[in-house]
């Protein structure tokens, strides 16, 4: 269904040419839920915005059902990191969005928007604004949203960051109902542990820079699941197993950020 | 971004700024020259800058730039205190807070000129009426900014002085002041543009010497090119006036 | 301090307030009339209230209101057209934004009103000439906060947007516009209570036009109580318009 090939990106600041991505090779098939996990400072959301068209100027190709993509793509819905609800626009209008963008009838698109709002569970909700929303209740709106425009493949990048753990966890629930409800080749880009063993039928875990592929590790844990599967023992020994491959991209990640903080000091 | 980057965009932003600086000049002479325009609305570049060159060079015009100048300090000394004085009270304590600071809040945004018959029967037809309204003026932006400043200072700052156990004075200089330094400059800033502003219409409306009076006096005399240059020469002094009181700001912030 | 105690303390206050201006104006009335304060300087507070009612029915005051208002609509339909379009403009071309910016900021600083002997020789003692100082008084603010609201969006709305595909346009108007919204209020706000300012400010001085021209006539004609009379109706006027600006922008901003 999607298909990464070769990809590598540099970026060129001031301390000279960073390799944030490099060579990344993966394929993930329809109905898949794959999580990449990786320090932070690796690449991940580098990586995310490269699949889905935001940034350009790229090593190799993105390949949907066996077509290579440039830029944005319908079959591929974005549901960002950050607090990205409208501010200005109702539970409603803001899962609407999509639909008034592709020029559907008012009646229709709300009506398409509702099934959308129930499905992340926000009945009740949809004249409200964001700002009266928790920062759960706005993350199931912007999931909301990019469900809307029906995308084949969705694509989220550390969506419950912001959340405390058992937000997190409850979501987590709901992400996967929905996805196995829809069907949703599903690819999410997180650090966090329980979340990509929680959620995922694979786990890619990521070095820290440059950012490559370092192990791939697939989840046997029965379907369906749900957030009572942290407390199993094979939960445990998939999040022992990860922790072992992450730890040392991840403590490279923490001396790095130390000789820079060293670094900008003496350059003062 | 790297550094041939930034090189070139401080080209090309120092290309568009010459551009537009050019095309409107040249735009201006042209007008100037085609006679379009009634004889002298737009007089040519050359007539405004020799009447930049005789003004600047005239001691007349110092000695006005001098009374005018005067009277902007003077009113501002007048309502500055005053000001902050308000601000501080209103800013400290709730009650009166509650009881005056809408009434100062509203006045502040009317416009003070309508003020100077009143000020003229007060103060007289001289310096006293154009100190008045510069102080009026200044008065307002200055209190608010006071009180809103004494407001923002960080409960946690003043529990820090608290507990080292600061005088009195020590608490008022070297935390309540500091820690309001930015809304006070700022309130500084806002309040010498409004005294220029106030102090200067007055010279316009009614007066014998000062920058505004010879600003009406070129209108009355139909000395374009002079008017041109006074108001080129006291928008560059007020601006100047405007960064200078920033930088002061900045450059005691490090 | 429970809420009501809260709420009456805060009335006790208001209530305090207005008492002690009532007051304050008592004993200046008294001080005149026993000649401490001279009534040709400051005339009695009670024949300032009585010359209201009279300014109000004998100086056209109903026409004149009438006509500074239509001056305010204009300069703010200007305003709020010119000033947002020239705002988008600066946003859009980033190379004329870093070119230009500091001159409108600076332009901000600058004591526009003191122009208006030069619009008077351009547009002659009209209301045009009005409306243009009140649009250039209130025309930096506009642009600097248009400018700031827009380039203010979170990047991550405008990532939505692209994820979305939309183009160039729809990303303006579904997006940056509405994102800068709440800050483009604020800066018409300001533009409008400079515009305002400026506009009676120039009919009073250039004694034209609506209610700054009545003052302007009343101290001319050594009408004591009608001049403070008619400034104190100035003021009100006033201070209903900036309430009103107030009211208006926060109604209008969205829920952010």
């Amino acid at each position: 269904m999607l298909e990464v090939n070769r990809i590598s990106k540099r970026f060129t600041t001031s301390d000279g040419v960073i390799p944030a991505v490099d060579d990344i090779s993966f394929a993930i098939a329809a109905g898949e839920f794959v999580s990449i996990i990786g320090p932070s400072g690796c690449g991940k959301s580098t990586l995310f915005n490269i699949i889905g068209g935001l940034v350009g100027d790229y090593e190799g190709q993105v390949k949907v059902s066996g077509d290579i993509i440039h830029g944005t793509h319908p079959a591929i819905g974005m549901v960002f990191q950050e607090e990205s609800t409208f501010p200005w626009r109702t539970v409603l209008d803001n899962v609407a969005f999509p639909l008034e963008i592709s020029g559907l009838a008012t009646s229709e698109r709300l009506e398409r928007a509702q099934h959308f709002v129930s499905m992340v569970g926000l009945e009740g909700f949809e004249r409200r604004y964001p700002a009266e929303l928790s920062g759960g209740m706005r993350q199931r709106v912007a999931l909301a949203r990019t469900l809307a425009s029906e995308p084949r493949i969705l694509l989220m990048d550390e969506p419950f960051a912001a959340l405390d753990e058992q937000t997190r966890l409850l979501l987590g629930d709901r992400v996967l109902q929905i996805q196995q409800q829809l069907r949703q080749t599903t690819l999410l880009i997180t650090h966090n542990l329980t979340e990509a063993v929680q959620l995922s039928d694979r786990v890619l875990v990521m070095t820290y820079r440059p950012g490559k592929l370092k192990r791939e590790i697939d989840i046997d844990l029965p379907h369906p699941r749900d957030s009572e599967v942290v407390s199993s023992d094979a939960f445990g020994r998939y999040v022992a197993e990860i922790w072992h491959d992450l730890r040392e991209e991840a403590s490279r990640g923490i001396r790095d950020d130390e000789n820079r903080v060293l670094r900008a000091r003496s350059d003062r | 971004m790297n550094q041939a980057h930034a090189a070139a965009a401080t080209r090309s932003v120092t290309m568009v700024r010459t551009v537009i600086i050019v095309a409107t000049l040249a735009a201006w002479e042209a007008l100037a020259l085609s006679g379009l325009l009634f004889r002298d609305v737009v007089p040519s570049l050359q007539a405004i800058c020799s009447a930049v060159f005789r003004l600047l060079t005239a001691a007349d015009f110092y000695f006005n730039l001098g009374v005018t100048a005067a009277e902007i300090g003077v009113a501002l000394i007048i309502g500055g205190a005053g000001g902050l004085a308000v601000g501080i009270l209103l800013g400290a304590n709730r009650f009166l807070s509650r009881a005056y600071e809408s009434l100062v809040y509203y006045l502040g945004p009317t416009p003070k000129i309508i003020f100077f018959p009143v000020m003229i029967m007060w103060f007289g037809v001289g310096s006293g009426s154009k100190i008045a309204m510069g102080a009026i003026s200044c008065f307002f932006p200055i209190a608010i900014s006071a009180a809103s400043g004494i407001r923002q200072i960080d409960r946690v700052l003043i529990r820090v002085g608290l507990s080292f156990r600061a005088s009195t004075w020590q608490m008022a200089t070297k935390i309540y002041l500091p820690a309001m330094r930015g809304p006070l400059v700022n309130g500084m800033r806002l309040g010498l543009g409004v005294a220029i502003i106030g102090t200067l219409l007055a010279q316009t409306k009614l007066s014998n010497r000062g920058l505004g009076y010879l600003i009406i006096q070129a209108y009355s005399t139909f000395d374009m090119p002079r008017m041109y240059a006074l108001i080129i020469v006291l928008f560059m002094l007020a601006v100047a006036a405007n960064a200078l009181i920033g930088r002061l700001a900045r450059s005691r912030n490090s | 301090m429970t809420r009501a105690r809260f709420a009456n303390s805060a009335m006790a206050a208001r209530a305090f307030g207005i008492g002690s201006v009532v007051v304050a104006l008592g004993v200046v009335e008294l001080l005149i009339r026993a000649g401490l304060i001279n009534r040709f300087i400051v005339p009695l507070p009670s024949e300032i209230a009585a010359a209201v009612p009279r300014i109000i029915a004998e100086e056209n005051v109903l026409h004149r209101f009438w006509q500074t208002t239509q001056e305010i609509l204009w300069a703010s339909l200007m305003l709020a057209g010119i000033g947002i379009a020239l705002g988008a403009l600066l946003y859009r071309f980033r190379v004329l934004r870093l070119a230009c910016e500091t001159w409108v900021a600076a332009m901000a600083a600058a004591p526009i009103v003191l122009m208006y002997p030069l619009f008077l020789v351009i547009f002659g003692r009209s209301a045009t000439t009005i409306v243009m100082m009140g649009f250039a008084a209130g025309l930096a603010p506009v642009i600097l906060k248009t400018v700031e609201g827009l380039s203010g969006t979170r990047k991550v709305l405008i990532d939505v947007a692209r994820s979305f595909r939309l183009n160039r346009s729809q990303q303006f108007w579904k997006v940056l516009l509405p994102a800068a919204l709440p800050s483009v209020f604020v800066g018409l706000k300001l533009g409008l209570i400079f515009a305002m300012i400026n506009i009676v400010g120039v009919e009073f001085l250039i004694n034209f036009g609506g209610l700054g021209q009545l003052i302007n006539e009343l101290a001319e004609r050594y009408d004591l109580p009608g001049t403070y009379g008619a400034i104190c109706f100035v003021v009100a006027v006033s201070i209903v318009f900036f309430d009103l600006t107030e009211r208006i922008e926060r109604w209008l901003r969205p829920i952010q």
